[in-house]
């Protein structure tokens, strides 16, 4: 889902929905043409004209566990029977089924782009980031702009998916962007016009905001103390979408700062959560496990190895145990399994530098997957393997973001 | 005047404010009272340097120098990398800053005698940091202290930036190591290894859940 390789790969390729394009017969042979001439014919099955239908009464009336099931049950499901390789239904089409419900179109929309950025070939075009952008903002004006707490409640995996996709989605447009010599002249005005989509301080703004509204800075504090987080959520904080998104806001901002080097700021935003400790707010395995990588990897960068190497070995050793847990659902699975090597490999390179035991558990997986082998290399000061084992895997991610 | 900026300078690295270039001269000005009255403020430092990554336009390489040779005083914490991560490739191979970013690399690989050349060789670099040298000996004597159990005083006055032996017998007392002739007693280092215990707490309360499912 996180892998940016797949647009450099697919980019500028020609479009390929296989089955689809066989249907209609003449091509102008311009993929953008074939691609809106494909939606114009497409037609909504009744399967998933029913599962709008019910997913925005559910967002209405608040049913979170419903919800729940819909976003990590069904919408995965109908994405693999009708929309492999190609995007949900646009936004006009839906809107008709759904009266026009304004907070469900943005919901619907941000769930529409997301699907476009992890599965479609070739990645988004610029318009579909500009759009995916500009209706981030109007979630966050929906949510941020209201003097009361607005009336929506939405399961914690989602909210956690949303502002991590978010950040994503940021970091995605900096490395697209960074690509000048696959860009025609037109693009590139585009971009010049519109720089402040995807701007830096935009992302911070959003984040900060949602921090702020929250109150979760007081909350985490108090809860640290062993009081009661209520008593300073104020009227927002109290809600369990702004807390959350707050909550989740602090990490989004920890991969931010990771991303722009801010090592210090990436800690410090987390500076009243306990990292490996469980809580009220650690019920997104996802979003634990990030935050450990970043946490260890931000350790690494600032030399604090034996931070790092006990950031490391804790959530492995997590993962680990509860491997079997997210096993059944695919698509984070994939995403937790990268992440889970990566940090394999940031460990080795962290106990190469910083020689120390670790539990034994860890250390066997380390022997098992061959990495003793690389910290053997790297142990008689193999330059290259430094390199192999850091970049690879972690420098596609990072740093691209500051070319700009 | 640190003091009194210090307050200033705190609000205005509160939340998204951090982010305002306005805030740009007021924080420069505080680098400089920093470098002038020895006082040290990481947080705000950083904050300069964000300034810098975010609005490349306003790039000052001398208060970025300044920046750096301040982090450089607090070895052996990491704050001169923390200030390195937030420069780019070119920035860092501009002159001054490549000079600075040797010193850092031979101070952190502790050739202190290198680093006294260095420094000597080029003063109007680190003349503008009050209490600089000072900073750096006290860098090298928490190593020196660390590394030695006995050593030879020619070889810490070296150390320690080639110093007389009036500067030499202050920062014994002040470490508290003691002459013997031509050796420092530094320590004894035996003393200093600890030995580790580990006790496993385990309460009723953590094996409840597991006893009750036993059943």
């Amino acid at each position: 889902m996180y892998s940016s390789d797949d647009y450099e790969q697919g980019y500028n390729k020609d479009y390929d929905y296989n089955s689809y394009d066989t249907d209609f017969g003449a091509h102008s042979g311009d993929a953008t043409v074939d691609n809106d001439f494909n939606r114009q014919y497409f037609k909504m099955p009744e399967l998933v004209v029913k599962f709008l239908k019910y997913f925005c009464e559910c967002v209405r009336d608040r049913q979170v566990f419903e919800l729940q099931n819909l976003y990590e049950g069904s919408w995965p499901k109908l994405t693999e029977e009708f929309f492999e390789k190609r995007p949900w239904p646009e936004e006009t089409d839906v809107m008709t089924h759904v009266n026009k419900d304004p907070v469900f179109m943005i919901l619907y929309k941000e769930l529409y782009f997301r699907h476009i950025y992890a599965r479609i070939q070739g990645g988004p075009t610029l318009e579909q980031r500009f759009n995916s952008f500009y209706n981030y903002c109007d979630l966050f004006n929906y949510i941020l702009s209201e003097a009361e707490p607005v009336s929506l409640e939405l399961p914690e995996l989602w909210l956690w998916e949303l502002v991590d996709e978010f950040v994503y989605q940021f970091q995605s447009f900096a490395q697209y962007r960074a690509r000048l010599q696959k860009k025609t002249a037109q693009e590139l005005e585009n971009l010049n016009t519109h720089n402040k989509v995807w701007n830096v301080l935009c992302v911070l703004n959003v984040l900060h905001s949602l921090v702020d509204k929250s109150n979760i800075k007081q909350q985490l504090e108090v809860f640290a103390a062993g009081a009661e987080s209520d008593s300073v959520a104020g009227e927002f904080g109290r809600h369990s979408l702004y807390k959350m998104l707050g909550y989740f806001s602090l990490v989004g901002l920890l991969r931010l700062h990771s991303l722009l080097g801010d090592y210090y700021q990436a800690i410090k935003v987390l500076e009243n959560i306990e990292v490996h400790k469980k809580s009220q707010f650690a019920h997104v395995p996802a979003c634990q496990i990030s935050t450990s990588y970043y946490v260890g990897f931000a350790y690494m960068m600032m030399r604090r190895y034996s931070d790092a190497i006990r950031t490391f070995s804790s959530i492995l050793l997590f993962i680990q145990r509860t491997k079997q847990l997210f096993a059944s659902k695919s698509y984070q699975h994939d995403q937790i399994n990268k992440q889970t090597d990566q940090m394999y490999h940031l460990l080795a390179i962290c106990l190469v530098l910083h020689p120390q035991c670790i539990d034994e558990s860890i250390q066997q997986t380390l022997r098992e997957k061959n990495y003793h082998e690389k910290m053997y290399k790297m142990q008689y000061g193999d330059l290259q393997e430094f390199e192999n084992c850091f970049c690879t895997l972690v420098l596609n991610s990072f740093h691209l973001v500051l070319h700009r | 005047m640190a003091e009194a900026m210090k307050q200033t300078v705190a609000t205005m690295l509160k939340g998204i404010e951090r982010y305002n270039p306005d805030n740009l001269p007021t924080l420069e000005r505080y680098v400089e009272v920093q470098s002038r009255e020895n006082a040290y403020d990481l947080e705000a430092n950083l904050a300069v340097l964000k300034l810098y990554q975010l609005n490349p336009q306003g790039f000052n390489i001398d208060i970025t120098s300044q920046i750096l040779l301040k982090a450089l005083t607090n070895f052996p914490h990491t704050d001169f990398i923390l200030c390195k991560c937030l420069l780019n490739e070119r920035q860092l191979s501009e002159e001054p800053i490549n000079q600075i970013m040797y010193l850092g690399d031979i101070l952190e690989q502790c050739d202190f005698q290198i680093f006294w050349k260095r420094v000597h060789s080029m003063p109007e670099l680190t003349q503008r940091i009050a209490g600089f040298l000072d900073s750096i000996r006290k860098f090298v004597c928490h190593v020196v202290g660390i590394t030695y159990q006995r050593v030879d005083r020619v070889h810490l006055a070296e150390l320690l930036g080639d110093v007389d032996d009036l500067t030499l017998k202050h920062w014994v007392k002040k470490y508290g190591w003691k002459e013997e002739g031509a050796l420092i007693f530094i320590a004894n280092q035996d003393e200093n290894i600890k030995t580790k215990n580990i006790n496993e707490k385990i309460d009723f309360d953590n094996v409840g859940a597991i006893m009750a499912s036993c059943h």
